[in-house]
């Protein structure tokens, strides 16, 4: 009997049940033979068992009453698919034009851009245009801190902290007061060695309801945005994700150590 | 009720599951189950007879997952929760979850979607590598790489995360 040489992609492929009786009986003496193969097929069934068990109460759960009344035709569709599959750009530009002429965007179920969308929007513009600059990156410099976080918080109606992304690699350039969604918001820009630039923003955002991280890209810029208290905040950088995560965490520690003392 | 809206209605359960891998949100994942069904239902004559519903299912939740996808790139999507550690900020997590099935939820959503997606269809919901590859609508050997990358990620981030616990207590 030839036996083929087995490899770690046949530990998926034995996981999953695609390997044939005869081949699976080789891979098993196979697996006895590499012990660390076989302490990962082990792990990978263990994750696999721990994967299924988290979701297993979901398909459990009862079955919320619109979804089966939808299907037994008690209940009507929300939305026409006619209109919507293949056409969603088209239906999109009529109804941007169907809302300029005063009907809702909300009949046909499309979502509008709502506040965050457009501060964040903003916010990546912003940061774009002036981490470029050379000469006039921030209106007031790192060196007039106390001032810089005295004039924004004033500007913005709270009190603002210079927040420290030391740990991070990055250190304050300085600030400047912008519009973002047509109302006051603060930069606070940041640099680290390499001259990469990522900047903070702070601005009021009353009907925000509070959210976890979230993401919005745009070309090269990445912004992480959240809503805390009223407030909007976001980071923003041509950097790695990863990076800007890790400063978007350490913002969202430092902003919140504040509000609770 | 016909016989095909009643198979469809014993897949719902399974849809949901499935879309709460994809997103994590319990009324997201609903809302996206109900679009997969209305769409499903504007096209009961495309569904070959002997076909199996969830593929077929799964298929057009999967389209739909994906056009949304492309929305939330210009609409902002959760990718991270608050940080739990520091008290007051952070929301309560639901008490009906253990900790250990939060870890494994939050570690799936850590991964990219391409692979999530291959993962659960195959570790959880138990399609064959064709079918798979057939709902999500690529060739066998990238659906075979999702998955084993999808699989190796997961393995990390569970790792990183009791990592992160162990650093935790050493820190108090």
């Amino acid at each position: 009997m030839s036996r083929r040489e087995f490899s770690l992609n046949d530990i998926h492929l034995a996981l999953d049940g695609e390997l044939s009786a005869e081949e699976r009986a080789d891979f098993e003496h196979w697996l006895d033979a590499h012990p660390e193969m076989k302490a990962l097929s082990a792990r990978f069934e263990r994750d696999r068992a721990a994967l299924a068990a988290a979701l297993a109460s979901i398909a459990a759960e009862p079955v919320p009453a619109r979804l089966e009344k939808l299907v037994s035709g008690e209940i009507r569709p929300r939305r026409s698919w006619l209109a919507y599959t293949r056409y969603a750009a088209a239906a999109a530009i009529l109804l941007v034009v169907g809302a300029a002429a005063g009907y809702g965007i909300a009949v046909a179920g499309f979502p509008k851009p709502n506040l965050e969308d457009q501060i964040v929007g903003d916010a990546i513009v912003a940061h774009t245009m002036y981490a470029a600059e050379k000469l006039h990156v921030v209106e007031v410099g790192a060196d007039q801190k106390d001032h810089l976080v005295g004039w924004l918080s004033k500007r913005v109606g709270t009190t603002l902290v210079a927040v420290d992304f030391s740990p991070e690699g990055f250190s304050l350039i300085g600030g400047r007061l912008l519009p973002l969604a047509e109302r006051p918001a603060a930069q606070f820009m940041y640099q680290d060695n390499s001259g990469n630039r990522v900047s903070l923003y702070v601005t009021t955002d009353p009907q925000g309801r509070e959210t976890g991280f979230r993401r919005y890209a745009e070309d090269d810029a990445l912004a992480l945005y959240w809503v805390d208290k009223g407030y909007c905040f976001a980071v923003t950088g041509a950097v790695s994700e990863d990076k800007l995560s890790a400063i978007a965490d350490a913002a969202y520690r430092q902003l919140l150590a504040r509000t609770a003392t | 009720m016909d016989e095909r809206r009643r198979a469809i209605i014993d897949q719902i359960p399974r849809m949901r599951r499935y879309a709460r891998s994809l997103v994590r949100d319990r009324d997201a994942a609903d809302d996206l189950v109900q679009d997969s069904l209305e769409r499903a239902l504007s096209r009961m004559d495309r569904w070959v007879t002997g076909d199996s519903p969830r593929r077929w299912l799964f298929t057009i939740m999967h389209h739909l997952f994906v056009d949304q996808l492309r929305r939330t790139k210009r609409h902002g999507q959760i990718v991270a929760m608050m940080p739990e550690t520091i008290g007051g900020g952070a929301t309560p997590p639901p008490q009906d979850d253990k900790v250990e099935t939060r870890e494994v939820l939050e570690a799936l959503q850590k991964i990219s979607p391409d692979r999530r997606a291959a993962l659960v269809l195959v570790a959880v919901e138990g399609f064959s590598y064709a079918e798979a590859a057939n709902v999500l609508g690529v060739p066998a050997g990238t659906l075979m790489s999702r998955l084993a990358r999808g699989r190796e990620d997961l393995r990390m981030i569970l790792d990183d995360i009791s990592r992160r616990k162990m650093i935790k207590v050493v820190d108090k």
